[in-house]
């Protein structure tokens, strides 16, 4: 076979449909209706190109037809020096267009770490038997 | 005997919620920790070296290796798409490679490099370098196990690179700026790309370098603690 270049999103979502299907099997569904994806800002996977992506997969399975959910959720960062725990700053400069996200802390200034965003989960399946 | 009421089952076309909770990013991450685990068992320290195509990773590596070989037993796992070309080039230096070839991925995985660590003797070496697919993208969504992380830019893919990409670097621990020779015949200003990392991740370490003269190689070994 030869090689092309996949989307990043194309082999996550393969990996999204394989675990759906596993588990849809698993429970001897004859359908599966939705699919409950929670994604991460902080990952590098578009919910755009996962449908895309997912449309495709989907196609000739038990799969095609169910109705895709995706909830973003927000990059949570925690500083060790003043305890502050939440969204991540972005540095707004009018040059770049898009705020440039950073590590610093936005109450102290310090290093931050990142605790939360860096997420691909498959929730829950609504299956029909 | 009270006779049986009729068995309950399941109707067909019945509706079922099944909660998976399933993170398929979580298990790239725990496959990761077990290959830091094995690499420290063995007291490897591994470096993941990732950065732009063409930024001149290679390069850079081949000359960690000329100035470190004395020093370390090195060994090299060389990502690329399909070619072993860079994985030649960096087996003149006397090193053991392993190319990986990941066919039609972005960017390696902890998996794929828990392959490549079935390869090799880990008694035999103290020091990996991991050179990913050239991507400023895919790559940080799947660490690999490795002690430290470096990105590598370079002049020549202009002076937008860090703001275009910022999220690599927050996962680095190292970023280098490679091709300082030409960066008045490109008009970037190497300070100005070094204020960008900074400013993402203020614990980034910045080493200008010129991967073919080898200038600022020894501040990369310092850098990274070899």
């Amino acid at each position: 076979m030869e090689p092309t270049e996949k989307m990043h999103e194309f082999s996550m979502t393969t990996q999204i449909v394989e675990n759906v299907l596993r588990e849809a099997e698993k429970h001897n569904a004859k359908k599966v209706m939705e699919v409950h994806l929670v994604i991460g800002k902080l990952t590098f996977l578009g919910a755009e190109q996962v449908r895309f992506s997912y449309n495709i997969l989907v196609d000739g399975t038990i799969m095609e037809g169910s109705k895709l959910y995706i909830q973003e959720k927000n990059g949570v960062v925690k500083c060790s020096n003043c305890g502050y725990e939440g969204d991540l700053m972005h540095e707004d400069n009018p040059m770049y267009h898009v705020p440039a996200p950073t590590l610093r802390c936005p109450k102290c200034g310090e290093l931050v770490n990142i605790v939360g965003g860096k997420e691909c989960t498959i929730k829950s399946i609504r299956i029909v038997t | 005997m009270v006779p049986l009421k009729e068995v309950v089952k399941a109707e067909e076309g019945e509706i079922f919620d099944i909660e998976l909770e399933a993170d398929l990013l979580k298990a790239n991450r725990e496959l990761a920790t077990k290959n830091r685990e094995l690499l420290k068992k063995h007291g490897v320290t591994a470096i993941d070296v990732m950065g732009a195509i063409g930024s001149g990773k290679t390069t850079l590596i081949e000359k960690l290796i000329q100035s470190l070989k004395k020093k370390h037993k090195i060994a090299v796992f060389k990502g690329d798409l399909t070619t072993i070309i860079d994985a030649k080039l960096i087996g003149r230096h006397g090193v053991e490679v392993v190319p990986i070839n990941t066919g039609k991925e972005c960017h390696l995985d902890a998996n794929l490099v828990k392959k490549a660590l079935q390869k090799i003797n880990l008694e035999d070496i103290d020091l990996l370098f991991i050179e990913n697919v050239g991507n400023l993208i895919c790559p940080a969504d799947f660490p690999l196990g490795s002690e430290k992380r470096v990105v590598v830019i370079s002049v020549t893919e202009g002076p937008y690179m860090v703001v275009k990409h910022p999220f690599i670097f927050m996962d680095a621990d190292v970023a280098v700026i490679n091709k300082k020779d030409l960066a008045q015949a490109m008009g970037v200003d190497t300070k100005k790309l070094k204020i960008d990392i900074k400013e993402v991740n203020p614990n980034a370490k910045v080493i200008v370098t010129n991967g073919r003269s080898g200038e600022g190689t020894r501040e990369l070994v310092d850098a990274l603690g070899l």
